[in-house]
């Protein structure tokens, strides 16, 4: 069997919180060796928050978050205060192809590890940067933390219901958004490396990879000079285009009402035609309402009225295959729950099961892609903090004897 | 200096967002692509705009411009079998196929790995498809909406405390279409890598829902982890993680940690409500959201978002202005690092664009030709490239196939 993509490339991770561990989690996926260079003074954020699985915090090992974004990575703790894990650092550093880290601007560089000294020891070293603002600019040691990088990227102003203030996306959406753009950055430079033999420092901003996804919106004000409206769920060119009630789930979970709710969108007036069908209303269809887009947009709050009588007292699984069944383009507005149970996924085998030495076996979602010629696989669960330390230093040449020095002066944290 | 990838000639079959992202992302770098098109309608982003003066035109929309950039294009119907010739003929210079021909349509005109591989066996074809190409819902019809409603993320925004009664709400714009897009260039490029080190060509498939689903922050794992149902619903763990407005605009309050409160108070010039009890820790604010609210608000709304800005990350506090539009336009920060570019395209004009996603010290991210208009390089393509006569073009032309 071929190995994976990336077999062999290794790469030193100074990244933590998520942008940069959603990047290097893709970079696991493909194959690397991504060592995660960790203290325990200050785990990384994830570690600290939940979910847990017995629903407090009792370590830095259990959080599903954490646990989500690292698997198939190692994690080697040093204690930067001591000058010889600055040497360990350094010594990674020769023998990686990929440094990366998640910083603001300058944080790097003072830490000891910036471009222009590790280019010395490594030339042809591909070396990434993933900040909030970017490298350059008045705003560059700006303070990003995920959340409000939705608003600052101006998809909060482009989301929300009609006649509302601005929304969220619901999550930190611009620290995955730019890990994975940042994942397909080393790997044009790695091609690069590859093909020249040159290395080179990419200098990426969070937001700006965020305005790449928010092409209609910008191009909406420079083209007609105009600040789009927020339009809720609803579409310029398509109705219905939303998100209808369904009926709530039988069951409370924690003793709460799950609220479920499906999606349903009609591209043509054919499809119209067969959800009014699919709905038993076949007369809507040629309803001179509903008839053409135009009418359904003109009438779209009695349009949407009509499909939530009939989705309201139906299960979702109903309406979705009821639906998909006439050819009319509807799925479930899945939740986590929902999810984990979902079939198709369950099919496809997206699911990563593998036993972690302390929270056991629990499910985690995996790579969203399948390679035919070199199959991709999570070979290992996240790692608990310092588990690699030792197979690492003992990979860079330290000898037994040597990292028992090391831990008792206190550089291994 | 050309781009990191500009030894690459990639072939789009390529619809909307996800497939011309992915071949936007390469071709950005210094990749030739050649993108297909359906004879007569094109690409359906073609008809989505946003467009110059609201005036709907095929050559004008700002998506396909965005979205197409750096590409030549093509008119191939590749449902006809002349039509999937050509494309094999294609197919076999070119070291990647992108597409997102949805599945019951691969299946109809017979766009299959075994097909592409006896043209080329070094190819690296992509096939990205809503649910992927195996599975229950593989043959699913869907759209942007419904992709990214059943990959998990609709459920997390919305609603809130006062309005449980509104539906869970999509992000804005086709965000499904850019991640297929994104997850599919990374995976691309880890195939043409191998390929480059001699593994032999091979057929990779990308799930946008399983592109989302792995990004639901913590919200996933709540229930492997803990039976518990991630809800857009419901009080916020912690407080203040808000949108709220100003005298000019709205600003994001973001105190995540108690010394960004500590130092919000004092730019608020420590008022006395700071020292009440139920706002002494960030739990408790969230608690106490109701009354604090108030009091914010207040004094939020005499502020301007600017102003606000500045003071706070003066403060190692990291506010962040809701910045409309505009404000990206007239960003000092996003025009001192370059981030739009102008694009003029002989029909829509010429306007500004969003740029480069990253900056590299040595291969550049540039914009060499704007997006083509429909079937613009047929004759270069078709004649020059693959030796057609002008006569076998025009029956083709006539028969629909180009």
């Amino acid at each position: 069997m071929a190995k994976p993509p990336l077999s062999g490339i290794k790469v030193c991770d100074f990244t933590w919180v998520w942008a940069g561990p959603y990047c290097t989690l893709q970079l696991a996926h493909l194959g690397a060796e991504v060592v995660r260079i960790e203290t325990k003074t200050r785990p990384c954020v994830t570690r600290m928050l939940p979910p847990w699985p017995d629903g407090i915090f009792d370590g830095v090992n259990k959080s599903g978050y954490f646990n989500q974004y690292n698997q198939g990575k190692k994690s080697l703790s040093l204690n930067f205060k001591h000058p010889e894990a600055k040497e360990i650092a350094w010594r990674l550093i020769k023998q990686s192809d990929v440094v990366i880290n998640n910083f603001a601007a300058g944080v790097i560089d003072k830490m000891g590890f910036g471009y222009e000294e590790v280019k010395k020891v490594r030339p042809d070293i591909v070396m990434i940067s993933l900040s909030g603002y970017g490298n350059s600019g008045p705003y560059r040691e700006y303070v990003a933390y995920g959340p409000a990088q939705v608003p600052l990227s101006g998809l909060s102003a482009l989301t929300g219901y009609k006649g509302f203030p601005p929304m969220h996306a619901g999550f930190s959406y611009a620290d995955p958004n730019a890990g994975a753009h940042g994942a397909f950055a080393i790997l044009t430079a790695l091609y690069h490396r590859y093909r020249t033999g040159e290395g080179q420092f990419i200098d990426m901003s969070q937001w700006e990879c965020a305005m790449d996804v928010l092409a209609e919106g910008i191009l909406e004000y420079t083209m007609n000079d105009r600040e789009p409206e927020r339009v809720g769920n609803r579409d310029p060119f398509m109705a219905p285009h939303g998100i209808f009630r369904c009926r709530e789930l039988p069951e409370k979970v924690m003793d709460v009402v799950i609220d479920q709710w499906a999606s349903i969108v009609c591209a043509t007036d054919d499809e119209w035609a067969r959800l009014a069908r699919a709905i038993g209303k076949p007369e809507l269809a040629d309803d001179a309402r509903f008839k053409t887009f135009d009418a359904r947009k003109r009438n779209e709050d009695a349009l949407e009225a009509i499909i939530t009588q009939w989705t309201s007292t139906r299960a979702v699984a109903y309406v979705v295959d009821t639906l998909q069944a006439a050819g009319v383009a509807a799925g479930a507005c899945a939740d986590n729950k929902y999810l984990c149970e979902d079939p198709h996924l369950a099919a496809r085998k997206y699911w990563v099961e593998l036993e972690h030495p302390e929270v056991g076996v629990k499910r985690h979602c995996g790579i969203p892609w399948r390679m035919s010629g070199t199959p991709c696989q999570v070979e290992a669960p996240a790692p608990c903090l310092g588990q690699h330390t030792d197979q690492v230093l003992e990979a860079l040449g330290y000898s037994g004897d040597e990292v028992a020095a090391l831990r008792k002066q206190g550089a291994l944290d | 200096m050309a781009g990191a990838l500009s030894d690459l000639k990639i072939i789009e079959v390529g619809e909307l967002v996800s497939a011309p992202y992915c071949a936007k992302l390469l071709a950005d770098m210094g990749a030739e692509v050649i993108k297909i098109e359906r004879p007569g309608a094109g690409d359906r982003a073609r008809i989505r705009g946003p467009f110059p003066k609201d005036e709907t035109h095929p050559e004008k929309s700002g998506l396909y411009l965005y979205l197409n950039t750096n590409k030549k294009g093509v008119t191939l119907d590749i449902a006809k079998p002349e039509g999937m010739q050509l494309l094999e003929q294609l197919v076999a210079g070119a070291d990647v196929l992108v597409h997102n021909v949805v599945p019951p349509e691969m299946d109809r005109v017979g766009l299959t790995w075994e097909r592409m591989r006896r043209v080329n066996p070094g190819l690296v074809m992509t096939s990205i498809a809503p649910f992927g190409l195996s599975g229950p819902y593989r043959n699913f019809r869907a759209e942007d909406l419904t992709v990214w409603a059943a990959g998990g993320v609709c459920v997390l925004n919305g609603g809130g405390p006062d309005h449980a009664d509104l539906p869970p709400l999509k992000a804005a714009g086709s965000q499904a279409g850019y991640q297929g897009g994104v997850h599919a260039a990374v995976a691309t490029m880890g195939a043409v890598f191998a390929h480059a080190r001699g593994e032999s060509g091979q057929h990779l498939e990308v799930s946008v829902q399983e592109s989302i689903a792995s990004q639901l922050e913590m919200t996933f794992e709540y229930w492997p982890y803990m039976k518990m149902i991630a809800t857009r619903l419901g009080q916020k763990p912690l407080q203040p993680v808000e949108t709220m407005q100003c005298k000019d605009g709205y600003i994001y309050l973001c105190c995540i940690e108690e010394h960004q409160w500590r130092n919000f108070v004092a730019i608020m010039g420590n008022p006395q409500w700071a020292d009440e009890e139920i706002f002494s820790d960030r739990l408790k604010r969230a608690v106490n959201w109701d009354a604090l609210k108030v009091f914010l608000e207040e004094w939020v709304g005499q502020q301007t978002v600017l102003d606000l800005y500045r003071k706070a990350q003066a403060r190692r506090v990291p506010f962040a202005p809701v910045s409309t539009m505009g404000d990206l336009l007239s960003s000092e920060h996003l025009r001192a690092r370059g981030f739009f570019v102008e694009i003029a395209q002989p029909m829509a004009g010429t306007h500004k664009y969003p740029g480069a996603p990253l900056k590299y010290s040595r291969t550049p991210w540039e914009i060499r030709i704007p997006a083509p208009t429909l079937g613009q390089h047929n004759e270069e393509i078709f004649g020059r490239r693959l030796g057609l006569s002008s006569q076998r073009l025009s029956e083709l032309k006539t028969r629909g196939v180009i």
